[in-house]
Order: structure tokens, then C-alpha cells, then sequence
């Protein structure tokens, strides 16, 4: 069981503790995707401050599933808005947190470190590697990741879907091993 | 041939939008698609939950001083809520600092306030009544040693006479003294993965922009302080968006008030 998910069923229940030991746990992520997405350590500090206290203060946001994902996911909008808020970006638009089916379940997901997400981005071809990060963490919509790259807009999506799918692939064989 | 191409570009933007690079404008299309077709769905979902797993690339360690004095804020605000107890759990806004955190007796007067405020839009003529409620009110805030000063203040600026209030649907925009407050009733919740959000319409613009996302508690009150100067707004709104709010309205508005 994704340790994240049991410690939320204590935060909902106002204990302390609980949440101490999220933060322990996760902050180290959420600070990171803070500073690869506004490259300021500065930032990435009020950005991770921002996300545990709506860990604290709204738990009924996080609805079950992966509490790495979600966590993941509100880091990654509290950053874009403050991009946003920077300059003006191109409409890109993060999915809404709806639940998934059938997909990696809580406890394999639970077991995919960061070296094994690491190495499976590897496996990946460099030009299917680079779009996908980009868009991961540039916050930017494939139109603007092909004009970056001066790759056609075609190219792009088969690169990103073909590359999507190799992830999934190599992380579905590494966690059933 | 032409409907396998179509499928297949759509497909195509199913990856894409489970990377989050989609632009707005495109994904009710590739949404519409995913909930009709059923391979589109498992698509959707294998290729998200891969997409999820790459945040963990970015982990990075965090200098022992710079953990420990975030965590120290953290854990400061925290205990200290967790010693008032909550009223509403409101979603946090681009201005943390906004957040509530109270006694209970204190958030049980200032619930009934908050619904007597809206209560009485409209009646203005029922001053000394509401003056009175504002004393009592203002006196068992005052035994409270819980309510910090930002809550004060906004719990003044809302019960407060010379405060403008503006009816919208379920509830008040309230302004004072260069704040703006949200003060609903009875707001309708929302299904799983949707928001409020706020917007403002700063004076001379023609698009909003975007504010805090909120939620209601389960009696449908929820008081949001807008991280905004009064004066330079010429109109609020509220919409309801996707978890996380939007950058641009993606619903229409449940209102639009002008502050004038």
C-alpha cells in the first residue's frame, strides 16, 4: 500500500504526526519538481511550503489513488501558475486528478523509484526522451515544444505517444520483476 | 481509411493530453473521445499514469538548512491549526498566508456571522440589530487567543457596517478597506476533480485573471479573502474548473459582478 495514501487517512484525522511524516517523505519531490520547473531554489521553497499546507488544510482534495502521483500533480500546477504568473504561457493544460483504470496500480506505483523512472526514461530514444520532459516540465503546449525544437508539429505527437508508451511499457516490466 | 486516420490522430492528442501538453482549447474534443471510446480510455490511462511517474526524475536533496527551516514554517502553522481545530478546509490559494485556522467556539460564531452577513444583504435597514450581532461577535473573537490577526481582520471586514456588499448567487462579494471577500451559502458541492475558482477583472483589462480555487464546507459556506486590491478591480467572477484551477475561465461563470 503506497505509504502516502495511509499516512493521508491519519492527516484527515488532524495528526501531526502524520503529516510530519509526509513531509519527511515527499518533500524532497515536491521541492524538486519545483525547482526543474521555475529554477529557483527560492521559488520551489514557497512552492513545496504551498503544496504541504494544502496537504494539511484541504486532505479531502487528495481522493485516493496514488498519493505520490497526485502530490506530483498539485506540485506541478502550483508551479505553472506561478509561471503564469510570471509571463504569459502558452495554453498548456494538466489533466484534471481523475481517477485512472486499469493503469499502474497504488502498489506498483509505490514501488517505482525515482532510479527506475530514471532508467526507464533512458531505454528511451533521446529524441522521444528530450520532447517528453520538455513538455513534462516546460509547463509549454506541443506546438510550442515543436517550434523549440524546429521539429515538425507530426513528428512530435508520434515521438510524445510512442514514447509515453515505451515508459509504460519498461516501467510495467521492471515493477513485475 | 479516413476515419482510421481520424482515430489515430485523435489517439495521438489522447498521449498528449496525458502528458499535459494539450492546449485548453483541445481537450473537450480528446475528452468527448476518451469517454465514448473504450481502447481510447485504457490508452488514456496507461499513458497518464506513465506520464505521473516521471515527476519522480526531478527528486532532489534538499541542504539540511534549508529542510529544516521549511519545515519548522510548516509545522509551526500546522500544530497550531490542528490546536484550533478547522471550520471550512478552503484550498489554498496563490497567498497561503490567507489561510483560516481558529477556535472552535470562536468558528462556530463566525460561521453563524458569515450566514447572517449574507443573511442580510439587502437589509440595510436592520443596522442596530446587525451592530449588535457585530459587538457579540467581535467580543467572543476577542476571548478567542486562537483567531490570528489575519483572520480578524477579515472576519471585521466582513461583519462590518461601512463594508460594501455586492449579492451574487448564494452569497456576498464583500469589500472593504481594499480587501475583497467571498461569503457564500448553501454553495452547491461539486463532483470529484472540480473547483471553484475566483477571477478578477482588473480596471481597463478585458480578460480575468485567474485567483484562488476554493471549495465549500458540507453546509455550503466557504469565505475566501481574494489576494487582490479593491481599487484596482473593476469586476469579479466565479467559475467552476478543473482541480488546481485554469489559467483562462473554461465554464461560464456562475456570476460576473462588477464592483461599482
Amino acid at each position: 500500500m503506497d505509504p502516502g495514501l495511509r499516512l493521508m487517512e491519519r492527516v484527515r484525522a488532524r495528526d501531526v504526526a502524520a503529516f510530519e511524516q509526509l513531509y519527511d517523505g515527499y518533500h524532497r519531490l515536491v521541492f524538486g519538481i519545483g525547482l526543474r520547473m521555475l529554477g529557483e531554489p527560492a521559488l520551489a521553497e514557497d512552492l513545496t511550503q504551498a503544496v504541504f499546507l494544502k496537504v494539511w488544510t484541504a486532505p479531502d482534495a487528495f481522493r485516493g489513488g496514488s498519493f505520490v502521483a497526485w502530490v506530483s500533480r498539485v506540485a506541478r500546477n502550483r508551479a505553472l501558475d506561478t509561471l503564469r504568473s510570471k509571463a504569459a504561457r502558452p495554453e498548456a493544460e494538466i489533466p484534471a486528478d481523475i481517477p485512472l483504470e486499469g493503469a499502474l496500480d497504488d502498489d506498483v506505483f509505490s514501488r517505482i523509484d525515482a532510479q527506475r523512472v530514471r532508467d526507464a526514461l533512458m531505454v528511451l530514444p533521446p529524441e522521444q526522451r528530450t520532447l517528453i520532459e520538455m513538455g513534462f516540465f516546460g509547463g509549454i503546449t506541443h506546438q510550442e515544444i515543436a517550434r523549440r525544437t524546429a521539429t515538425p508539429l507530426g513528428t512530435v505527437k508520434t515521438r510524445i505517444r510512442g514514447g509515453l508508451r515505451k515508459l509504460r511499457e519498461t516501467l510495467g516490466e521492471r515493477v513485475s520483476q | 481509411m479516413s476515419v482510421d486516420l481520424d482515430r489515430e490522430a485523435m489517439l495521438e492528442n489522447v498521449a498528449l493530453h496525458a502528458l499535459g501538453v494539450l492546449p485548453r482549447a483541445e481537450i473537450p474534443a480528446v475528452e468527448a473521445f476518451i469517454a465514448r471510446d473504450p481502447e481510447a480510455r485504457r490508452e488514456y490511462d496507461d499513458l497518464r499514469a506513465a506520464a505521473d511517474t516521471i515527476a519522480q526524475v526531478a527528486i532532489e536533496p534538499v541542504d539540511s538548512t534549508r529542510s529544516a527551516r521549511m519545515k519548522e514554517r510548516l509545522l509551526a502553522r500546522v500544530r497550531d491549526d490542528a490546536a484550533a481545530g478547522t471550520v471550512a478546509r478552503r484550498r489554498i490559494g496563490p497567498n497561503p498566508a490567507l489561510t483560516w485556522g481558529m477556535g472552535l467556539a470562536a468558528a462556530a460564531a463566525v460561521v453563524f456571522g458569515i450566514v447572517s452577513v449574507i443573511q442580510d444583504v439587502g437589509l440595510r435597514s436592520d443596522l442596530a440589530a446587525s451592530q449588535s450581532r457585530t459587538a457579540a461577535l467581535q467580543t467572543q473573537l476577542a476571548q478567542s487567543e486562537r483567531v490570528g490577526a489575519s483572520d480578524r481582520r477579515t472576519l471585521t471586514d466582513l461583519i462590518a457596517p461601512d463594508a460594501k456588499r455586492y449579492e451574487v448567487a448564494n452569497g456576498a462579494v464583500v469589500v472593504r478597506g481594499g480587501h475583497v471577500y467571498f461569503a457564500f451559502s448553501k454553495l452547491p458541492a461539486l463532483p470529484r476533480g472540480r473547483v471553484y475558482q475566483a477571477w478578477t477583472i482588473a480596471k481597463g483589462a478585458k480578460t480575468p485573471a485567474p485567483s484562488v480555487t476554493f471549495t465549500p464546507n458540507a453546509d455550503g459556506v466557504a469565505v475566501v479573502a481574494l489576494p487582490a486590491e479593491a481599487g484596482k478591480l473593476a469586476a469579479v467572477a466565479v467559475s467552476v474548473e478543473p482541480d488546481g484551477g485554469s489559467k483562462a475561465p473554461t465554464t461560464k461563470p456562475t456570476f460576473v459582478r462588477p464592483l461599482t
